[in-house]
């Protein structure tokens, strides 16, 4: 079985900046689903950063292999295509951007990518409604600009649905439920959830253990001053919720 | 400064000028017209750097060695060719082909009762009571030079004219196409005068080939109450010259709606000056200009709020690609007595490389009590976040840009409301100017 993703003492950085991410290795298989839980500053966001190929990152030491690919090789638009999703913790509001435009567009990107025909606007549209039901979203929402005047909730599910959409081999979800109160969270959550498949993996990057209590891990990272300071399954959240990060600080 | 030696050239300018005024067999009182205009531009001659209202304007693509460009001949064009520019559904279509009425590629169709759509040399004979309104409505040639020239020179052009209470249900359609091979000019004048209660739409299309200069002059008088709604697209082919001067004067609760498109020409300037001159009139000037490489375009809108009650809603944006240059020039007066006027005016400009450039001047002067204004502009460039969200949905770097390029320039278009096919229409253009970019 080829790993979805691969992860070799990778050692990144802002560009010019210190060293943030230090040496972090990591398997990811289909059909997993991982959590990497830290801090504020252990290097969460620079990681997923650097997976996604966000600029302004240098990576200065090791490797990142996507199904067999050099992940690391390709420009974001590239990692999309190729099957990486990111669900932005701050999504981005693009003011004049319709939705319903702007999903095509991504639609079929991810259909060229995959080798498939690409949809017209009718074809469109009706692979969008039926994904709506999935997430509960009402259809008001194809109408309005990318983000612009959702509130909180919405955006995140906005997410969510989109990756419904694109249909991702690995989907790594930052800080997916900062922000969301409970019944948002499992509107999130399920959506998710039904998003699971043996030929997906979901890699979800948080600081709290909440969100793991609606999505349940197969492993659980912690990630602590750059590095995954243990590893194990889902009771470690558990456990790091009792003792605190501060126990797993100095670790490995 | 140009740095071109006037002289000569204006001498060679004057010759021509009797030649043309000899040829014109037109009636005395409009030859008289046409000569003291002359003298009017030989006064003011070219505008200078040194002139707060074209500080930014850079004219010396405008000056040839022989000073400047002479008038073009008549010339004829290739129908096909005009059809892709066609505005769809039923309008009544004026072509001019180098600043000359083309009858055969015209179709003005059935006009209602009331209405007169000719070329300004039809006119001239037909209808000379309205070639006076037309020109008298405003100084023909008191303050701007390329006015006054175009008043000397004006070739032919177009006049509308709405007996009060019509309705004018289809567009008026002018397309004009300067398809001179070389730097010469096509001065165009042309005069929309519209009865109280009458409502009309006209919307004007400039294309063509080669490094013409399109100089035209626009006189709009509103009678109370009437509606008019003016399009205009700039399209010309990247070595023109565009400058043009529309001048507006709007009665007691007339409304004016102007809507201007610029992607073409090399170096252009869009003057529109509009007299509120009667209590309640409102005003909207929406633009957009989109340009790239060595691209310079001026929009410079002045609006004279001279009575009560006026309002007075503009949006103008600008996109700068390359080394492009755009420059806003925006007036708003509110005078003594124009109570309980409302003026609102913003230029926002999205700049794509660091060497476009962008010179914006919102100015507003209040003489009045009680009134709402405001004035604004911003510059900025395109939202990295926002490429990289685009990005990370597997849209190419390009696209992305393309993307958000449009979204800036269709705010224009979203504000101004067009009807549908001439909203269709404009945004054509808009969308050739964006292929343009992602190639």
């Amino acid at each position: 079985m080829t790993a979805i993703l691969k992860i070799e003492n990778l050692h990144a950085r802002l560009t010019g900046g210190r060293e943030i991410v230090k040496g972090v290795s990591l398997v990811v298989n289909p059909g997993e689903v991982h959590a990497i839980m830290g801090p504020n500053g252990a290097g969460k966001s620079t990681l997923s950063s650097v997976l996604v190929g966000k600029a302004g990152y240098e990576v200065t030491a090791g490797s990142v292999t996507y199904l067999g690919r050099d992940l690391l090789a390709l420009g974001a638009a590239e990692r999309a295509r190729a099957g990486v999703f990111l669900a932005f913790q701050y999504p981005v509001e693009i003011p004049g951007v319709n939705n319903m435009y702007f999903l095509r567009a991504a639609l079929n990107a991810a259909r060229r990518g995959r080798g498939e025909p690409e949809l017209d606007a009718a074809q469109c549209l009706k692979a969008v409604k039926a994904k709506l039901k999935l997430l509960d979203i009402g259809d008001d929402l194809l109408k309005r600009s990318v983000n612009v005047g959702f509130s909180g909730g919405e955006k995140k599910r906005n997410e969510i649905f989109q990756m419904a959409m694109l249909e991702p081999k690995l989907a790594i979800l930052d800080e997916t439920d900062s922000g969301l109160d409970i019944d948002a969270l499992r509107a999130v959550s399920n959506g998710v959830n039904r998003l699971r498949d043996p030929n997906r993996a979901i890699v979800m990057i948080t600081h709290y253990q909440r969100l793991l209590d609606y999505i349940e891990p197969d492993f659980v990272h912690v990630l602590s001053e750059g590095r995954i300071v243990a590893s194990g399954d889902k009771t470690l959240a558990a456990e790091l919720e009792l003792s605190g990060y501060a126990a797993f600080g100095k670790a490995a | 400064m140009c740095g071109v030696a006037i002289d000569p050239a204006m001498t060679a300018l004057q010759d021509a000028f009797l030649t043309v005024a000899e040829a014109a067999r037109e009636p005395a009182w409009l030859a008289q017209w046409r000569n003291r205009a002359m003298q009017g531009f030989i006064e003011l001659s070219l505008p200078t750097r040194a002139e707060e209202a074209w500080r930014f304007t850079d004219l010396r693509p405008l000056i040839t060695p022989r000073g400047l460009p002479a008038q073009a001949q008549a010339a004829s064009a290739d129908p096909f060719q005009l059809a892709a520019h066609r505005l769809p559904g039923e309008a009544h279509r004026i072509v001019l082909v180098n600043g000359r009425v083309a009858p055969d590629l015209s179709q003005i169709g059935e006009l209602p009762h009331g209405v007169w759509l000719r070329s300004v040399s039809e006119t001239i004979n037909l209808r000379p009571d309205l070639i006076r309104a037309a020109f008298d409505v405003s100084d023909a040639f008191g303050a701007q030079s390329f006015a006054a020239l175009n008043a000397a020179f004006f070739s032919d052009g177009f006049i509308l004219a709405v007996e009060p209470g019509v309705v004018l249900r289809h567009p008026v359609e002018i397309l004009h196409l300067g398809e001179a091979p070389d730097s010469q000019a096509y001065h165009l004048r042309n005069a929309i005068l519209v009865g109280a209660d009458s409502q009309a739409s006209v919307v004007e299309t400039y294309i063509g080939s080669g490094p013409g200069w399109t100089n035209a002059v626009t006189n709009i008088d509103l009678g109370g109450g009437a509606v008019l709604r003016h399009v205009k697209v700039q399209a010309e082919d990247a070595a023109a010259i565009h400058l043009a001067v529309t001048r507006a004067r709007l009665a007691e609760t007339a409304h004016y709606d102007s809507f201007s498109l610029i992607t073409g020409a090399r170096l252009s300037r869009q003057d529109i000056q509009v007299a509120m001159a009667g209590e309640g009139a409102s005003l909207q000037i929406n633009a957009a200009y989109l340009l790239r490489n060595d691209q310079e375009a001026t929009i410079a809108p002045t609006v004279d709020h001279r009575a009560r009650g006026g309002q007075t809603n503009e949006l103008l944006k600008g996109v700068m690609a390359d080394r492009a240059h755009g420059v806003f020039l925006g007036s708003v007066m509110v005078r003594e007595g124009a109570d309980d006027t409302d003026a609102r005016q913003l230029n926002r400009n999205l700049m794509t490389s660091p060497t476009a450039r962008v010179d914006t001047k919102p100015e507003l002067t209040i003489h009045a009590d009680e009134v709402k204004c405001s004035h604004g502009a911003t510059v900025g460039d395109l939202d990295e976040a926002a490429l990289f969200y685009l990005e990370s949905r597997g849209i190419d770097p390009v696209a992305a840009r393309t993307m958000l390029i449009e979204a800036f320039a269709t705010e224009v278009l979203d504000v101004a409301a067009l009807p549908s096919e001439i909203d269709a229409y404009t945004r054509r253009y808009l969308a050739a100017w964006l292929e343009g970019d992602s190639q």
